[in-house]
């Protein structure tokens, strides 16, 4: 009936039946015949990055590496808490990626070897000719006093998944008159206007269910650092949320269920969502592929190769030096242009010059959003902003634009 | 039939394609493509939109796309989604991204709408056939553009900001369009975009 379907059918009957038989394991892939490219980190970035190399060339073998088995999206994922949306609307598998002959191991990255040119996944060890990192991020678990030894109380909710469903539990089972207490790292961050979506969300559910209770926001950050006065005109409708800026906190104690700022000012809670401060993730801080701040990575503008190590390109959360945010759909988009320059790196053809683009929206209410959009150019072999552009306020429409946002851009990278 | 037998030389086609490793001409080639490709997170691979409110660039006349875009980097056309896109898009080459998606296959929207709905817009068509045609498919030489297989959400959204007078405000080329969708209640707007979607 059409194309797609059958070319899908060509991939799952013919070269994908090796995948169907058994799933396969990295030993399956210690050695390779043809040009290789191994992708580690199935989230925005990898899964866009390993998709769009297999469709620019499909000679190149492709082997994605992602210890998880289903791909929940962090975007959409407030919703969850506020009862919005199901974890299950916003979960995904891989088997599409698979139909485009990416080989995906649910396994992880333990080790990278550069000079040999190999990733090493346990015992094992799968060679590449290039490889794209693409590991989110980590946190910072030391920066706060007692949250190291607290990690299964304390939830970030930060890794959409388990965490987010047991932070809706919690916002449900807290009695009426409690207090949510929600703490935002200094910047930089995953997902800047993120806690503030939260905020607005939890917000918006206990307006509804529980309108004794209050919502109390320590922000490290002196003010909201994304769409402030859409934000600050959105909480105009929730009296129930105490926003206090330039209230870092250091300490969690989850015994007394109560926090410490740097003025060291405590505050109770009933139910905690603390978001810890983040770094790339550990294999790019283990593979020496940070710079200085041991922090996060650097990279060529134009090709996202490491600063530091030739061959191996790293895209989304874990970049910096990009007038970017860490975004998910900046994160697509590294995926894509780091895709094609790998594509021409390795046939030995020019790089297209390719810039991203952000849009990123935030629902405010169960029905109405905010959005913010970044264009960019290449000036100089570097990114370069040409344009912000943020909504002239709240409506439906910018909420219907964001489903439309979602639908796509999940379907652009595991559809 | 003849279609029958073809297929045998396309599937042996593409497995010696994937035994030789040989790439030949995809979507990702041509100048407008590593520029087109930002544009599939919104709009689809090869500009072939999933969504109900992104609209499908694959086969898109490029008169119409090379219009839209410099009216939305103008500011005429507001959209805060769309202006930096837009200047985006001239920035790395407006000619070479329009021929990019006026070259890819036009599909139609995956998006479905209710059957009844089909039928009360097709009764109310006629008002839109004046201007876009009896096929929907508009008039190049007259700038009007062709309406079938958009998703539904995107052509109600587009009439509703006509009759608004948000978008374009002021174009002159577009008074009879507002004027004519001010007469329209929004259920039949919503009835005649399930029409003209599912036209092909």
């Amino acid at each position: 009936m059409k194309d797609p379907t059958r070319r899908e059918f060509l991939w799952t009957s013919g070269l994908g039946l090796l995948a169907a038989g058994c799933a396969p394991t990295a030993a399956d892939y210690a050695q390779k015949s043809g040009r290789r490219v191994v992708v580690i980190g199935g989230g925005w970035g990898g899964t866009t990055a390993a998709k769009y190399v297999r469709l620019a060339d499909p000679s190149i073998e492709v082997v994605l590496l992602e210890p998880n088995k289903q791909f929940v999206s962090c975007p959409f994922s407030n919703l969850v808490l506020s009862g919005v949306r199901t974890i299950d609307s916003i979960t995904f598998g891989y088997d599409r990626l698979r139909a485009h002959g990416v080989r995906v191991l649910h396994d992880t990255a333990t080790a990278i070897e550069p000079d040999a040119k190999r990733v090493r996944v346990g015992n094992d060890s799968l060679p590449y000719d290039r490889l794209i990192v693409s590991p989110g991020v980590e946190f910072q678990w030391e920066q706060v006093e007692g949250l190291a030894a607290a990690q299964d109380r304390v939830l970030h909710a930060w890794k959409a998944g388990p965490q987010t469903v047991e932070l809706a539990r919690q916002l449900q089972a807290m009695p009426d008159g409690g207090v949510f207490v929600l703490t935002i790292p200094p910047a930089v961050y995953r997902c800047p206007p993120g806690p503030y979506e939260r905020t607005c969300q939890v917000a918006w559910y206990l307006k509804n269910n529980k309108p004794k209770s209050k919502l109390i926001v320590l922000d490290a950050n002196p003010n909201i650092i994304s769409k402030t006065a859409l934000f600050r005109a959105a909480w105009a409708s929730y009296p129930n949320i105490e926003y206090r800026g330039s209230n870092k906190v250091v300490k969690v104690d989850p015994g007394t269920r109560e926090v410490t700022t740097e003025l060291g000012d405590k505050v109770k809670y009933d139910v905690l969502n603390l978001i810890p401060p983040q770094r790339a993730g550990t294999i790019a801080v283990s593979a020496d592929l940070v710079g200085a701040d041991k922090r996060w990575c650097e990279v060529n503008h134009l090709t996202y190769e490491s600063v530091k190590h030739k061959n191996i390109h790293v895209i989304g959360d874990s970049t910096i030096g990009l007038p970017v945010p860490k975004s998910g759909n900046i994160a697509n988009a590294m995926g894509k242009i780091s895709a094609l320059a790998v594509v021409s790196l390795l046939s030995d053809k020019p790089v297209p010059p390719m810039a991203p683009g952000n849009t990123c929206y935030s629902w405010v209410s169960d029905r109405e959003a905010i959005a913010v959009v970044n264009a960019y150019k290449i000036e100089g072999g570097k990114v370069v902003q040409i344009e912000q552009k943020l909504t002239p306020g709240q409506s439906e429409m910018w909420a219907q634009n964001a489903v439309g946002w979602a639908t796509s851009i999940w379907q652009d990278m595991l559809g | 039939m003849e279609r029958d037998n073809v297929m045998p030389i396309v599937l042996i086609s593409l497995l010696l394609l994937a035994l030789t490793g040989t790439a030949g001409a995809g979507p990702l080639d041509g100048p407008g493509a590593p520029t087109a490709v930002i544009c599939s997170a919104c709009h689809g691979f090869a500009g072939q939109s999933q969504s109900n409110t992104m609209p499908i660039l694959a086969g898109m006349a490029s008169w119409y796309f090379k219009k839209a875009i410099q009216d939305f980097a103008a500011g005429k056309r507001t959209s805060p989604e769309m202006e930096p896109y837009a200047k985006q898009v001239v920035q790395f080459g407006l000619d070479d991204v329009a021929a990019y998606f006026a070259a890819q296959k036009r599909t139609v929207t995956p998006v479905t709408s209710d059957p009844a709905a089909i039928e009360r817009g097709r009764a109310a068509a006629a008002q839109c056939t004046l201007c876009h045609g009896a096929s929907g498919k508009g008039d190049p030489a007259k700038g009007v553009p062709d309406l079938t297989g958009q998703p539904p959400g995107y052509l109600k959204s587009q009439m509703l900001l006509f009759k608004a007078d948000k978008r374009s405000p002021g174009d002159a080329q577009l008074k009879v369009v507002k004027a004519l969708m001010a007469t329209i209640p929004d259920e039949q707007l919503a009835d005649l975009a399930a029409y003209w979607s599912s036209v092909r």
